[in-house]
């Protein structure tokens, strides 16, 4: 939906490794600090915790490889987990360069089984709450997409 | 109010259906309450509630035209709301990378060490 561009960030990836994999790699402390953050920061395997299952919590911090008084904390509750196919709630990310307070964020990460023992990896952020219902989409979509031109003018 | 703060509100105001669906309909143009209540089914006070939060953070402004109150869009915070977003974009795509390296290296020393108990069995 057109929509979603403005508030929110879709992504979908293919993996070449069954679902098992790509989820424990989000789960297990030994692995997630290994890939997780930008290009130039690495995560201290000591500040990664996570806890797994609704209500849990994942916590980690990043830290600049240039200048480690950089760093950016992530401090994610789970609302949603179902192991090896989903992980949803809302993270509070703080020390991102240019911001100094706390920004909540809702993630949705579903893992999907494909052919040939891979994963689809999708990713849904942003400051979303789940639709009220039909009534409040419906003959919106036009205005979406005038919204997303209007704030393409205004780039 | 620090830029930041500025930005939580935002984001704060736009993690609504009601409000999102509001915003989009005044990129179309001003509108009354009355006019913005009308695809919902919920009180026109509920959505002068939604109104407050929208205008508290930044993102519609309030005027009186005539006898009615109607309501316009502020582009200026949602374009920096958007432009977090997909800073994230950016964050994730470079994490997948490094996901799919990390993958790739932990499968193949999966199989080199069932290749190594294979040897060693025979």
């Amino acid at each position: 939906m057109t929509h979603e561009a403005t508030h929110e960030i879709t992504l979908t990836r293919i993996f070449d490794a069954p679902p098992e994999l790509v989820y424990r790699a989000f789960v297990d402390p030994d692995q997630l600090g290994q890939w997780f953050g930008p290009v130039g920061f690495s995560v201290p395997y000591e500040s990664v915790h996570i806890d797994a299952r609704p209500g849990g919590y994942q916590r980690l911090v990043m830290v600049s490889d240039d200048d480690p008084s950089e760093r950016s904390t992530i401090n994610a509750t789970f609302s949603e987990v179902v192991e090896n196919e989903l992980l949803a709630g809302h993270q509070d990310v703080e020390g991102i360069p240019g911001t100094t307070g706390s920004v909540r964020l809702h993630f949705r990460l579903e893992f999907h089984a494909e052919p040939d023992g891979k994963t689809r990896l999708e990713l849904r952020q942003g400051p979303f709450a789940e639709p009220l219902g039909n009534d409040s989409k419906t003959g919106w979509e036009s205005s979406f997409t005038r919204l997303d031109s209007l704030l393409r003018r205004s780039l | 109010m620090r830029a930041d703060d500025q930005l939580s509100v935002v984001f704060a105001a736009l993690a609504d259906p009601t409000r999102r669906a509001i915003i989009a309909r005044l990129a179309d143009g001003d509108a009354t309450v009355t006019e913005l209540a009308e695809p919902f089914s919920i009180s026109l006070p509920a959505i002068s509630r939604h109104l407050k939060v929208l205008e508290h953070a930044g993102l519609i402004s309030r005027s009186r035209s005539g006898q009615w109150r109607s309501s316009s869009l502020d582009a200026a915070p949602l374009k920096e709301a958007t432009d977090w977003m997909e800073r994230y974009r950016v964050f994730w795509d470079a994490s997948f990378d490094r996901l799919d390296a990390h993958l790739r290296r932990i499968q193949r020393d999966a199989s080199r060490s069932s290749a190594h108990r294979k040897e060693e069995e025979q």
